[in-house]
């Protein structure tokens, strides 16, 4: 109980002080998981699109990858990227081992399947006349994708939100790829370890209410904007 | 439209993050040095690593790991040095040319902690083997598990003791040094900690030191650098310059300082001095 | 602009659900196509639209393919489908891809709004309009892009009673004004009267009949047809003798019938007296002054030659 009210004070108070660490460490999990869940977007998105309206031979067994890949395990992507991109690795010669590069590829990784399951499913969620209706008015691809995302916003607005929660709150992946370098790769997470295998515990706690607040202040200012969206 | 400005702002966000790279190295490059947990958790390298970094522009990022992992990773050319404290798991990698330049860099020792109430009256042993085989009959005991220089070093000492540790009650935690002293404090079991960690976080736990001293339990780190010749991309000038650091004089009397005045006793021996090369 | 099939066969998967043949639908006339549920009328509409390929054969708009010629069509779909908005956007929209400049769309939308009754609705989200409204907004979105071929898919689905026969009072009006070559799809018999100078009569996927509703109404080309037009089969000289709805009055006529009256309903335009010709009902119109007969009556009727088709027995 003490420990859990001391690490609010410490929280408290490293808030008050402007804490450099606290901040720059928050800010770097921010960079990271934003970045990595901005180009799972990017992707994403148009492949979610795709699967949720043409009909090809590979469609199924890609929903049924994205769907199997929304339960992977950080971890697990953490090992497969590591193994890609340590120096003996296949891509080791890029360098990017223990950079944050690295863990927004890992996080890209992780948030991919989340954002194109969400947005096959919130585009298959539409009237199935609307496809029809945007090729027959004469909107061009790229103009039927806008207005058919634009439709199907909310759902879009929910794959964000799942795929930065994944990828904020995952500790696996970040450690693997990104080695928890002090002032380089240690964001909130892998902060937290640390803190926790060194007892300072308080600090630890002060870490996690941050990172909670964090995720919380993303994903209402996005919620903010889904339901305005919905009315 | 919402929908718009959101992919705006992926775009941006990409930009930045692509714009920020390499904004890690310094301008003499970077080393990686896979090192355990236990340097890493004492504090020890946050001290050491910046000190160096400062002096040459090397960068070096620290990845801190069990030994077993520490030494595999160099093993297959994915560091450029390690900093690591089993003994044997490294003459492996020293005989099998992976592993060059070795020396010493400081010493202390593994305590046997235990319940302040000792129910296996380990610290009543007249010696070493006498005690482990107590813990062995009448304790509990928290293992590592972990392929570390800490749980390497206690299942030597079930070895030494003619102790099968399958016929213990012991449990593997698969975690690092912190986490295990944790479990066994709150399990009232016995464990193998080095007493760096151990002094750091004991304020925390419901432990006693119940055995210690002699040559069994000491505990000695040693520097390695990746050979060149075996793995391609190895920064083996860097990496020798941070060995180099390690051992020097000034370095030494560093690490002999390290938080000295808090614990009232050095955490690590400077040991180069000692000689004794690889 | 006239819209082309050349030998044209589509299917779905496996199931064929298409094969016209060449059929035409020439410039500047509006064309029902007529034909029960599932004979492919649907389909036909989404080929000359562009949004299916056939299989085999040509679709060709003023000699183009279909797909190229896209932005000539304007399609209304049977089930009226809005994008998020209000319907002013959801209007706007459909010009602004046509790329019309701010001031053109303004008028456009404003003038197809007002002649299909919607201009009041405007303002309201698109998603809101009930069954009528979105069916009449479904059909000014179409008629304001003023396309050389408009296709209408049952535009008068999805109204009550007053409704329907009040657009249907309108539509013709309305297609003046508004469209060019049209072609429409409708089950109704009357309203494919009412709509069409020519029709296209399908059935399971084949084109039983073409050409000008007169000639198409008048000339069924086998007794299935004529069965679907209306036309009471009975027998006659060992084959089939087809009679046009509404033809057959009180006494004879170059063809002439004995029913045993069976049902007399007072229209009270006339009385509609009908019976059984081998097996096959058949009704009459009485004029409402006539005394008219009652149940179990023997009554002769009658229609004028022009008025019946004989199908002789196959073989």
């Amino acid at each position: 109980m003490s420990a859990i009210g001391e690490g609010l004070l410490e929280a408290l108070r490293l808030v008050v002080r402007g804490d450099a660490e606290l901040f720059a460490i928050a800010g770097r999990t921010l960079l990271v998981s934003g970045t990595a869940t901005a180009l799972a977007m990017l992707v994403g998105t148009p492949l979610g699109y795709l699967l949720g309206r043409a009909r090809f031979p590979a469609r199924t067994l890609i929903l049924a990858a994205a769907g199997t890949g929304m339960g992977l395990p950080p971890v697990v992507a953490g090992l497969v990227i590591w193994l890609l991109l340590v120096r003996s690795g296949p891509f080791g010669g890029l360098d990017l081992i223990y950079t944050k590069q690295a863990m927004i590829v890992a996080q890209f990784v992780i948030a991919l399947p989340l954002v194109t399951a969400f947005t096959a499913a919130a585009i298959q969620a539409l009237p199935p006349r609307l496809p029809d209706l945007l090729t027959v008015l004469g909107a061009g691809r790229a103009r039927a994708f806008w207005l058919l995302a634009r439709e199907a916003r909310l759902g879009l607005l929910a794959a964000v939100i799942a795929g930065f929660g994944a990828v904020v709150s995952e500790v696996g992946a970040s450690m693997a790829v990104g080695g928890n370098l002090a002032g380089d790769t240690r964001v909130l997470t892998t902060a937290i370890v640390t803190e926790t295998s060194r007892a300072a515990n308080e600090r630890a706690i002060a870490y996690g209410l941050v990172l909670l607040a964090m995720a919380f202040a993303v994903v209402i200012v996005l919620t903010v904007v889904q339901q305005r969206g919905a009315r | 439209m919402p929908v718009r400005r959101l992919l705006a702002a992926a775009c941006a966000l990409a930009v930045l993050a692509a714009a920020c790279g390499g904004s890690g190295d310094g301008d003499g490059g970077a080393i990686i040095l896979a090192t355990t947990t236990s340097t890493r958790d004492s504090g020890l390298l946050d001290e050491l690593v910046p000190r160096f970094e400062r002096e040459t522009g090397i960068r070096v990022k620290v990845i801190a790991v069990g030994t077993g992992a520490a030494l595999r990773m160099a093993g297959e050319g994915n560091a450029d040095a390690v900093l690591v404290h089993a003994p044997e798991a490294e003459a492996a990698y020293v005989a099998s040319g992976d592993l060059v330049g070795g020396r010493l860099v400081m010493a202390n020792e593994f305590v046997i902690v235990g319940p302040p109430a000792d129910p296996a009256r380990a610290a009543a042993a007249p010696d070493l083997r006498a005690a482990v085989a107590a813990i062995a009959a009448h304790g509990r005991f928290v293992s590592r598990g972990d392929d570390s220089g800490t749980h390497q070093r206690e299942l030597a000492l079930w070895r030494a003791a003619g102790v099968d540790p399958r016929a213990v009650a012991r449990e593997e935690t698969g975690q690092g040094m912190g986490a295990t002293l944790a479990i066994a404090s709150e399990r009232r079991a016995y464990t193998l900690a080095d007493r760096g960690t151990w002094l750091a976080l004991r304020d925390a736990l419901d432990l006693a030191v119940l055995v210690e001293g002699g040559v069994d339990l000491r505990n000695v780190y040693r520097v390695h650098v990746v050979n060149p010749e075996r793995h391609d991309g190895v920064e083996a000038a860097r990496a020798e310059a941070f060995a180099a650091f390690l051992v020097a004089p000034a370095t030494q009397a560093l690490i002999g300082r390290f938080r000295a005045a808090e614990f009232g006793r050095s955490l690590f021996s400077p040991a180069a001095a000692a000689g004794g090369g690889g | 602009m006239e819209a082309r099939l050349e030998g044209v066969a589509f299917s779905y998967g496996d199931r064929p659900a298409l094969e016209t043949g060449d059929l035409r639908f020439a410039a500047g006339r509006v064309t029902a196509l007529l034909g029960p549920n599932g004979s492919g009328k649907s389909t036909l509409l989404r080929l000359l639209a562009g949004l299916e390929r056939p299989r085999r054969g040509r679709v060709l708009l003023d000699g183009r393919p279909a797909p190229a010629a896209r932005a000539a069509v304007a399609y209304a779909f049977q089930e009226a489908v809005f994008l998020s908005g209000t319907l002013r956007a959801n209007l706007d929209l459909a010009l602004r891809l046509r790329g019309l400049p701010a001031a053109a769309r303004r008028a456009r939308l404003q003038e197809a709004a007002a002649a299909c009754g919607v201009a009041r609705l405007l303002d309201r989200p698109a998603a809101r309009l009930s069954g009528g409204e979105a069916q009449r907004a479904n059909l000014a979105r179409a008629l304001s892009l003023r396309a050389p071929l408009t296709l209408l898919d049952e535009p008068l689905a999805g109204f009550d009673e007053r409704g329907r026969a009040r657009l249907l009072a309108e539509l013709p009006d309305l297609l003046r004004r508004f469209a060019a070559t049209v072609v429409l799809v409708t089950h109704d018999r009357e309203e494919a009267l009412r709509l069409a100078a020519d029709v296209v009569i399908l059935r399971e996927g084949r084109v039983c009949a073409a050409g000008e509703r007169r000639a198409v109404f008048a000339a069924p080309p086998d007794p299935e047809t004529a069965a679907f037009l209306g036309y009471a089969l009975v027998p006659a000289d060992g084959g089939l003798a087809a009679v046009a709805p509404g033809a057959l009055r009180p006494g004879p006529g170059d063809f002439t019938l004995a029913l045993r009256v069976e049902e007399v309903v007072d229209l009270l335009s006339g009385v509609e007296v009908a019976g059984r010709v081998g097996g096959e009902r058949v009704a009459a119109v009485f004029p409402p002054d006539a005394p008219a007969p009652a149940r179990g009556d023997r009554v002769v009727v009658g229609a004028p030659a022009a008025a019946v088709v004989a199908f002789p027995a196959p073989g």
